[in-house]
Formats: structure tokens, C-alpha cells, sequence
């Protein structure tokens, strides 16, 4: 950066040596659940005794997310998934790109799902500039509940809803809230996977975190 | 002589195990009465009956002590009482730590026994008779009845134990505060976006809705009501459990 250098580092450089560095947080460790309706106070109430940031009450959020695909001509791999969200409550924030890898589940030693996680933010035009790309929107969400933070991890709860037409009220997906409880931290961590194991436990019994494989349970192919 | 000096030997060592065994015992048995007698109203049932599980592992090794082949020497032993007496014996007092004062003709009998008390003995043989004499099918009668109890109290403690289980899982409202059912909906919506795929229009959108629960087939039903549905890659179809069909019919549907 200094005029000393010869040469400018670009961006590319510094990336590639932050890959090298092995700095770059681009793992996720998540364990999820749900937590009905009735007992979501309670939930709340809990998690303002457990964690950091509640002086000045709990953080809410209402996010859309849509999910595009970008699929191979050849038809030979699976499609490429990326998520786009943007916070309907706060409209001047940047949206945000994201990739979500395969959910690495482990064996039963491994207290949390893995899965690599591409975080990048970006312009309004992102959405354009996909389907440019040729991405197709494969399904969209709007997300809305509280965020909590204890340490590197973060805690969300909350109700996922259906987009509906513009006049109905977004339809709820479940009667319930989605829990969900996440750290993202560089390749090799896997430390931080008994802290979350530890801080799930005390959540319990009212709610169960677990690592939970979609890909078997929605009786439907990704693809 | 040299042969007597080794038995002698032996014998000693053998006693000396055996006394050490008992001296175990005797502070296990110790330390379970003071906690009986101290902790009586405070104590901790599980923990009290690991007493006892120490306690059957000192009788074992003792057992095992006289079993075993170095002890056949104390078969041949003989204990006679010569002399009986009712005097205060310092010695014996000091031995017994104040509980036998006196080599007496009441405690005699008691502490040379090697075979049960005869009230003891009379009951067993009572026993042994009553159960030779039983016929098979009374038997047979006798076992199925018990099975038939104990099953039944095993039913009645398991049902306490999953109300109790049950009580203490819930928080004060009794109701249960989560839903495994739920918890799949919701990841696989947001994971795959099951029930999340009417036909529906880019960002600001106009969605289908109107589909109670995330039931897929409901909302694939009122697909073509969405005015300007895309032609989907793939149908989300309502059949949604011949995953790898879907795939390989996939290119032709197109």
C-alpha cells in the first residue's frame, strides 16, 4: 500500500494471501431448530440473560432472500445456488450476496454441521447483473425475528414467511420460529463446535439445536 | 524344621491378608454407619448404596483370600476354646476395641460359629423341602403369576418415569415449546425452498399465496394462477419422493 512498493498489491494478491493466511472466515457452523409460536417469549427471554448485546433490548431484523440458480448448459453438474438478501428494514444497507456450500454433517463426533459460506455485499444492481448472468430465481422468503450475539456466535430467531401478493399479509411457513445458531470462522476451527454444542445445551429443553441434513428430509432434489 | 518354619510363614502371610481385608471391611462398615447415623436425613440414596457396593467388594476379596490355594493351611486349623471366663481380659478389650470384655459363655457360641444359626438352618431346610415338593405345574403357575406382577410394576414405574421425564422437559407451562415437525418444514423452506416455489415473479413479487402450511402440492396447484409464472427448469411437482425419476425424465420435459 505505501509508496515504497514497486509494484501496487490489487485486490487479487491480498486475496490470494489471505487464502494462504488461512484467515478468511468462509466456514459456517450452524445448528438449527424451531421453537413454537407460544414459546418464542420465553425463548427471547433467555437468550437476553445469555447473551452480549442486550442493553438496548434485542436486535430485530426483516430481511427478503432470494435464492437464484445458475444452471450448467451441459446439464453435467449440479446448479450453482446463490442467495440475495436485503433488509426490507433498512433500505439503505447494502444487499447481500451470498454462497452456501454442500452441509458437511460428519459423524457423530462433530457437534455441528459445516458448510463453506461466501459472504459478499453488494450494489442494487446485483439482481440485474445475475440475470445477465443467466441466473434463474428459484425461490424467495422473507425473513423477519431478532438477532442475538454471545461471543463469535450469533443467535437468530425467526418467523420465515411466504412472499404473497402485495395487498395479503406474508403468510407464515410454520407455526413456529426458526432458531438458528451459527459462527462463521476460518477452515479448521472446529473448536468453536463444542462452545456452540455448550451454548445449545443451555437452551434446551426449549429448543433443540441440532445439525439437521435438508437435503434428507425435503423429499426433493436440489437440482 | 526348615519345612515348619515355611509353613509357619505362610500361614502368617495368609493371616495378614485376611486381616487386612477384614480391617476394610470393618472401616467400610464403619463409615456407612456414621453416614446412617449423621447424614440420615440429608443423604443421597444412590451414593448410599454404593456403600453397600463397596462393602460386597471387600466380602468378595475376602472370600477370594480364603479360596484361594495358600489358605488350605486355616482348614487344617482348629480354633478350641480352652478356657471360658467372666472377667474383665484387658487384652481381649484392647483387641476388640472395647466391644468383647470377656471370653463369655453367652458371646462363645456366637463368635466360633461356622455354620448358621440353627433357627437359620431349620428355615432352610423347611424351604428346600417346600420347594421339592412342589409339582412342576404349580410351579410353572407360581413363575408365570410373578412375570405377570413384576411386568406390571415395571409398566406402572416406566409410565411414572416418562410423566415425570415429561414434567421436568417442559418448562412451567406443560407445553411442549418445540416441534421437530416444524423444525424440518422450516429448514428444508429455507435450505430448498420447499414450499416456497409457486410459480412467482422476480423480487418485488407477486406471489401465489393463499396455500395453507407449506404443502408444495397445494401451492404447484395454484401455480398457473401466477400471471407471469416462469416456465420452471423443473416442476416442483407434488410428487416429490422419486427424487432420482425426476432427475432423468428432467431433459426431456423441457
Amino acid at each position: 500500500m505505501s509508496a515504497a512498493n514497486a509494484s501496487p498489491i490489487t485486490a487479487t494478491d491480498s486475496l490470494s494471501q489471505a487464502l494462504r493466511a488461512n484467515i478468511i472466515p468462509n466456514q459456517e457452523y450452524l445448528l438449527q431448530g424451531s421453537v413454537l409460536d407460544s414459546a418464542v417469549e420465553v425463548l427471547l427471554h433467555r437468550l437476553r440473560g445469555l447473551c452480549d448485546n442486550v442493553d438496548a433490548g434485542p436486535e430485530t431484523f426483516d430481511d427478503q432472500e432470494v435464492c437464484f440458480s445458475l444452471r450448467d448448459p451441459n446439464q453435467e453438474s449440479a446448479p450453482l445456488m446463490l442467495r440475495v438478501r436485503k433488509a426490507l428494514d433498512a433500505r439503505d444497507m447494502p444487499y447481500q450476496l451470498r454462497y452456501i456450500g454442500q452441509p458437511d454433517l460428519g459423524d457423530k463426533t462433530r457437534p455441528t454441521v459445516v458448510r463453506s459460506s461466501l459472504d459478499i455485499a453488494c450494489s442494487g444492481m446485483l439482481i440485474e447483473f445475475l440475470n445477465e448472468l443467466g441466473c434463474r430465481i428459484e425461490f424467495e422468503y422473507s425473513v423477519k425475528g431478532y438477532m442475538f450475539r454471545k461471543g463469535r456466535m450469533k443467535i437468530t430467531v425467526a418467523k420465515v414467511f411466504k412472499i404473497s401478493q402485495s395487498s395479503m399479509p406474508p403468510e407464515p411457513i410454520s407455526q413456529s420460529y426458526l432458531v438458528e445458531l451459527s459462527v462463521l470462522a476460518p477452515q479448521g476451527q472446529d473448536a468453536i463446535g463444542e462452545d456452540m454444542r455448550a451454548f445449545a445445551d443451555q437452551l434446551r429443553p426449549l429448543v433443540q439445536l441440532d445439525k439437521i441434513d435438508y437435503k434428507r428430509l425435503g423429499h426433493m432434489a436440489v437440482t | 524344621m526348615n519345612m515348619q518354619q515355611r509353613e509357619e510363614k505362610q500361614l502368617e502371610n495368609t493371616l495378614q491378608a485376611v486381616l487386612n481385608r477384614v480391617n476394610d471391611l470393618k472401616s467400610a462398615i464403619q463409615a456407612l454407619i456414621t453416614k446412617v447415623e449423621t447424614e440420615y436425613e440429608t443423604i443421597n440414596w444412590p451414593t448410599f448404596l454404593d456403600n453397600y457396593a463397596i462393602l460386597s467388594g471387600h466380602l468378595t476379596g475376602l472370600s477370594k483370600i480364603l479360596q484361594a490355594e495358600v489358605s488350605t493351611s486355616l482348614r487344617s486349623r482348629i480354633v478350641l476354646p480352652l478356657q471360658l471366663g467372666c472377667e474383665r481380659d484387658e487384652t481381649l478389650v484392647r483387641l476388640t476395641e472395647g466391644r468383647v470384655p470377656a471370653c463369655t459363655h453367652d458371646l462363645v457360641p456366637d463368635l466360633l460359629r461356622t455354620k448358621p444359626e440353627p433357627q437359620a438352618e431349620q428355615r432352610l431346610q423347611q424351604f428346600n423341602h417346600k420347594a421339592s415338593t412342589l409339582s412342576y405345574d404349580t410351579a410353572q403357575k407360581q413363575v408365570a403369576q410373578f412375570t405377570k406382577v413384576v411386568s406390571h410394576v415395571w409398566e406402572i414405574i416406566s409410565k411414572g418415569r416418562e410423566d415425570w421425564e415429561g414434567e421436568s422437559m417442559r418448562s412451567a407451562g406443560m407445553q411442549p415449546t418445540h416441534s421437530i415437525a416444524d423444525t424440518h418444514a422450516l429448514v428444508t423452506a429455507v435450505g430448498t425452498g420447499k414450499g416456497l416455489r409457486p410459480g412467482m415473479p422476480p423480487m418485488v413479487g407477486v406471489g401465489v399465496g393463499g396455500g395453507v402450511g407449506v404443502g408444495v402440492g397445494m401451492a404447484r396447484g395454484q401455480a398457473p394462477l401466477g400471471p407471469q409464472a416462469p416456465a420452471l427448469p423443473k416442476a416442483p411437482s407434488a410428487i416429490k419422493t422419486n427424487i432420482k425419476a425426476a432427475n432423468q425424465i428432467h431433459p426431456y420435459q423441457r
